[in-house]
């Protein structure tokens, strides 16, 4: 994805890896999402929604139509499964840094600084 | 035809929704809750001291540990929306909001997770406080950062005027019925009467927007970041503990989820129709009525037909009619029976509850004239023993009898506006794509009369456009259908019978009659609808398939690309703090989404007829159920989740765009070495005149509230959620694609409202291409169009690309 960004072949740098394994649980979880999408929105279609003439008979599980408990319910207890393993035993414990309080101000204003001189000189 | 009107509390004027009990509780809760959210304000000001002002006034001096992160991020997503237009929503259509609401289920991984460890390391990287910061610096573009400051003050503005309507309205709601603040809202009529452009403005909701607005906005501009992400975190715990609590009482009071759900499936979505109601005698005082029920007779003597009418009916002093009455039919014969026991019942309570507080009146009137004879004589020393005995004549009366005559009312049912999809159809609650929400009426209504030779043939009504506006069976005799002025086909079709198609036209305020004669054809091929047909009939419903699939987009790829929760993701001290918050808020949501549409559905069947008025459910149901195990005190407490709901997003977005103004447009652009002490006051400036600003865009607020929230929401994803994806995972991203993309996002999803103006006749109505919500034109658009521009264009300077890509190697 780098290829085309020269970062200085002489310096002895890395990608950081808080922007790689963001990366890496952000796809990840971006794939959870489709997952769940391609099973809840078809389940649902194909077993809850009546044809315009029929009539309606209902199966349930536990009081919920046994559509929206398949379709819904059970996929919601599965991705909060999922999702305690990825925050528990997935994500990386990444180390944010220290925030560098105004320190885009102070470029600005030593950038702001530099053009005046230029202009005076 | 005549109808009885059957409730002894309606004709006392007890306030069906919130009782006097409850509404004091809800009058107390209130005011604790209003001190608890200064008290969290004047902490946070102590925190500002010693700190850099404007990270700790804009963003908590990113020092969120969990619970504070948790709760804020989930509070600010709920908005007042959760807990008023979503549960309107299940009452209304059943148990297909579990679908709607479907993405949930993943909204938390998605709006925390996909961006949040990301967007947080960048902001520390430059020191960006605010959205249009990080984007403006991880470019090095000044007017990148111009450009998204625009479109936040943009959208969020609109949004804001809606939220502040929104949250005012909640707290009339709450506050209605209550002494104290009846008697303000007389006061505040009498004064805004000499005020011009407040002269239509309804005094109950003014003094609610005063009321909300004076607080949110002191809180927020006293205590910034922290007093909104504190009062956050008192609200997320209002909100999940009103939803513990209703739950079994909804499960208890319908039996059980499985009774609930098979009363669900029985049931036939309600009729909706305009009344003409009228009494016999000219009333000395008006006639007020809270949704009063009525009965007609029916088809056979055994159960009569039961309305309600549409919230409060007022039939005027002297007047002894009023037209254009609302009402809505209950028919399904169970929840017919079930509902008239109940009145029945409530009547007896009520009667009784009422013999008990006459007794005390009558008692104490009694003891008081006893004692004091000379001031119930008037001073004239006369005999008052005939006062005492007319009291304790009429006291037996009353107490003796309890029979109090009702009052005669004369109903026409004039119109009546058939759903398009599902009308007397079983299922619908429990089945996709769920039943529309109810008609709206006809600007320029009109009616045809349909008599069919045969019964059991269906009736259909296209508009010019080819689309199903009316659906009806002929088994209930002649069909008068309502209709907006215009030209329709019609067809009446039925099997072994030629299709009978005719042109009407339908004229304002006029019946027309149509006789048809179907001619039998046994060969005919009129039969089982082709696929088309079919689809084109789901696409009525409340869910078709293409806006079920929208919303799985809407709630989590859009909720990721809000600007009010990237701001939150910039917030958290570490990454620790990232990984048990997505735990976190995917338990709150469980606890919070699934178990609202449980109790709504219940509430359908608990509380039938409330049609036209579901935006009221919550509070009613809080009511009913708290009533029901007598403790009525606990309503106060559930009906202060929406407020509490509403109240954390405003002072969010509040915050959001006075952060616009002063940093990003005044101290990034006009001045950059403006002193703190500047800066302090221009930012307590600013968010005091954005919340005053949208309080007076408030009074008289734009009519599509909910349209203005939907439009603003999405418009927001469209034109930031691939421009900050690019910017946080993309090396090559350079601002010409970004702006790209947002400006492609922007234009796409404007574009579609904008067709919506001149295809559908309103802006808020807008064109959906392929029947998808704009929001994934929007979207696509905004991720394609910023990857092309991205690779048309020069790729990022180096040092850029070091700065928040890469790092020295460590060994």
């Amino acid at each position: 994805m780098s290829e085309a960004v020269h970062t200085g072949q002489g310096e002895d740098l890395e990608f950081d890896p808080v922007f790689l394994h963001s990366r890496r649980e952000a796809i990840i979880i971006f794939f959870v999402w489709l997952a769940a999408f391609i099973w809840a929105v078809p389940y649902c279609y194909f077993n809850g929604y009546v044809d315009a003439t029929s009539v309606v008979e209902i199966d349930t599980v536990w009081g919920i139509p046994s559509w929206v408990f398949w379709g819904i319910g059970a996929p919601w207890i599965a991705a909060n499964i999922f999702t305690t393993w990825f925050c528990f035993c997935y994500m990386e414990d990444d180390d944010l840094g220290e925030a560098m309080e105004g320190a885009d101000i102070a470029e600005e204003v030593s950038e702001m600084h530099a053009d005046d001189k230029g202009a005076n000189a | 035809m005549s109808a009885t009107l059957p409730q002894f509390s309606q004709m006392i004027g007890f306030s069906p929704l919130l009782a006097a009990a409850s509404s004091n509780a809800a009058l107390i809760t209130f005011l604790i809750y209003t001190l608890a959210v200064f008290g969290l304000a004047a902490l946070s000001n102590q925190l500002m001291k010693n700190k850099n002002f404007l990270s700790e006034y804009f963003l908590g001096s990113r020092s969120l540990g969990v619970w504070a992160f948790a709760l804020t991020f989930a509070a600010t997503s709920s908005s007042g929306g959760s807990f008023t237009g979503f549960p309107s929503k299940i009452y209304t259509h059943g148990w297909i909001l579990g679908l709607w609401i479907g993405s949930y289920i993943v909204v938390p991984i998605c709006a925390m997770g996909l961006l949040g460890k990301r967007i947080n390391h960048v902001a520390r990287i430059s020191g960006a406080i605010t959205v249009p910061d990080v984007l403006r610096d991880r470019f090095h573009s000044a007017r990148f950062g111009l450009l998204a400051v625009s479109l936040i003050v943009f959208f969020m503005s609109f949004n804001l005027i809606a939220q502040f309507k929104a949250g005012s309205e909640i707290l009339n709601t709450l506050l209605s019925g209550v002494g104290p603040f009846d008697q303000s809202v007389a006061w505040v009529d009498s004064v805004k009467s000499n005020v011009g452009f407040l002269q239509n403005v309804d005094p109950a909701y003014l003094l609610c927007l005063v009321t909300f607005s004076v607080a949110v906005i002191l809180y927020t501009t006293y205590g910034g970041f922290h007093a909104v992400v504190w009062t956050d975190v008192m609200q997320g715990i209002v909100m999940v503990i009103g939803v513990i609590i209703m739950l079994p009482l909804a499960i208890n009071a319908v039996g059980s989820l499985p009774e609930a759900t098979e009363q669900l499936a029985r049931m036939t979505p309600p009729r909706i129709g305009l009344a003409q109601v009228s009494v016999e005698v000219p009333a000395t005082e008006s006639l007020t009525l809270n949704g009063p029920w009525f009965t007609l007779p029916g088809e056979d003597d055994a159960r009569p037909r039961l309305f309600r009418i549409n919230k409060t009916l007022v039939i005027p002093a002297g007047k002894t009619t009023v037209d254009h009455v609302r009402y809505v039919e209950v028919t399904t014969p169970e929840e017919i029976d079930n509902q008239l026991k109940r009145l029945a019942d409530q009547d007896q309570t009520d009667i009784a509850a009422f013999k008990v507080k006459l007794r005390e009146f009558m008692q104490s009137q009694l003891e008081w004239i006893k004692k004091n004879p000379d001031s119930a004589s008037g001073g004239k020393g006369e005999d008052v023993r005939g006062n005492i005995r007319l009291l304790e004549q009429q006291s037996a009366a009353l107490l003796g009898t309890g029979s109090f005559q009702p009052v005669d009312i004369e109903i026409t049912l004039s119109k009546r506006y058939p759903a398009p999809f599902g009308d007397g159809r079983a299922g619908m609650y429990v089945s996709g794509p769920g039943p529309p929400k109810p008609p709206s009426l006809p600007a320029d209504p009109g009616t045809i009369v349909v008599n069919v030779d045969q019964p059991d043939a269906e009736i259909r009504v296209f508009n010019s456009a080819n689309v199903r506006q009316v659906t009806r069976s002929t088994d209930d005799g002649p069909a008068v259908i309502a209709l907006n002025k215009g030209e329709y086909r019609l067809d009446v079709v039925k099997a072994d019978f030629s299709v009978f198609s005719q042109e009407i036209t339908i004229t304002k305020d006029a019946t027309a009659t149509l006789d048809v004669n179907l001619v039998a054809a046994p060969d005919a091929e009129y039969g089982p609808m082709s696929d088309d047909e079919e689809e084109s009939i789901l696409s009525l419903g409340f869910l078709p398939l293409s806006i079920a699939i929208s919303f799985f987009f809407m709630w989590a790829i859009s909720g990721a690309g809000q600007p009010s929760s990237m701001v939150r993701l910039m917030a958290f001290n570490n990454s620790t703090t990232l990984r048990r918050s997505i735990f976190t808020v995917a338990i709150y949501y469980s606890l919070i989404y699934f178990p609202l549409v449980i109790i709504f559905c219940c509430a359908r069947v608990i509380l039938p007829g409330m049609d036209l008025e579901s935006d009221r459910i919550m509070p009613q149901m809080a009511v009913t159920l708290t009533q029901q195990i007598g403790q009525g005190w606990l309503a106060g407490l559930l009906v202060a989740a929406p407020f509490a709901a509403v109240m954390s997003t405003v002072d969010s977005f509040l915050l959001m765009i006075s952060s616009a103004l002063v940093r990003d447009i005044y101290q990034r652009n006009i001045n950059p070495e403006a002193k703190e002490k500047t800066i302090k006051r221009l930012t307590f400036l600013f968010t005091f005149m954005v919340g005053a600003g949208a309080t007076l865009g408030a009074v008289n607020p734009p009519q599509f509230l909910q349209d203005i929230i939907v439009y603003t929401g999405s418009g927001l994803a469209a034109c930031f959620l691939a421009p900050t994806v690019f910017a946080l995972y993309w090396p090559r991203s350079n601002s010409q694609g970004c702006i790209g993309g947002m400006l492609a996002g922007f234009s796409a999803h404007l574009a579609m409202y904008v067709a919506g103006y001149f295809a559908n006749g309103s802006f808020f109505k807008p064109y959906q291409l392929f029947d998808f919500n704009p929001i994934i034109v929007g979207l696509l658009v905004s991720f394609v169009g910023g990857y092309l521009i991205t690779r048309l264009t020069p790729p990022p300077s180096e040092e850029i690309v070091r700065k928040y890509f890469y790092r020295k190697k460590t060994s």
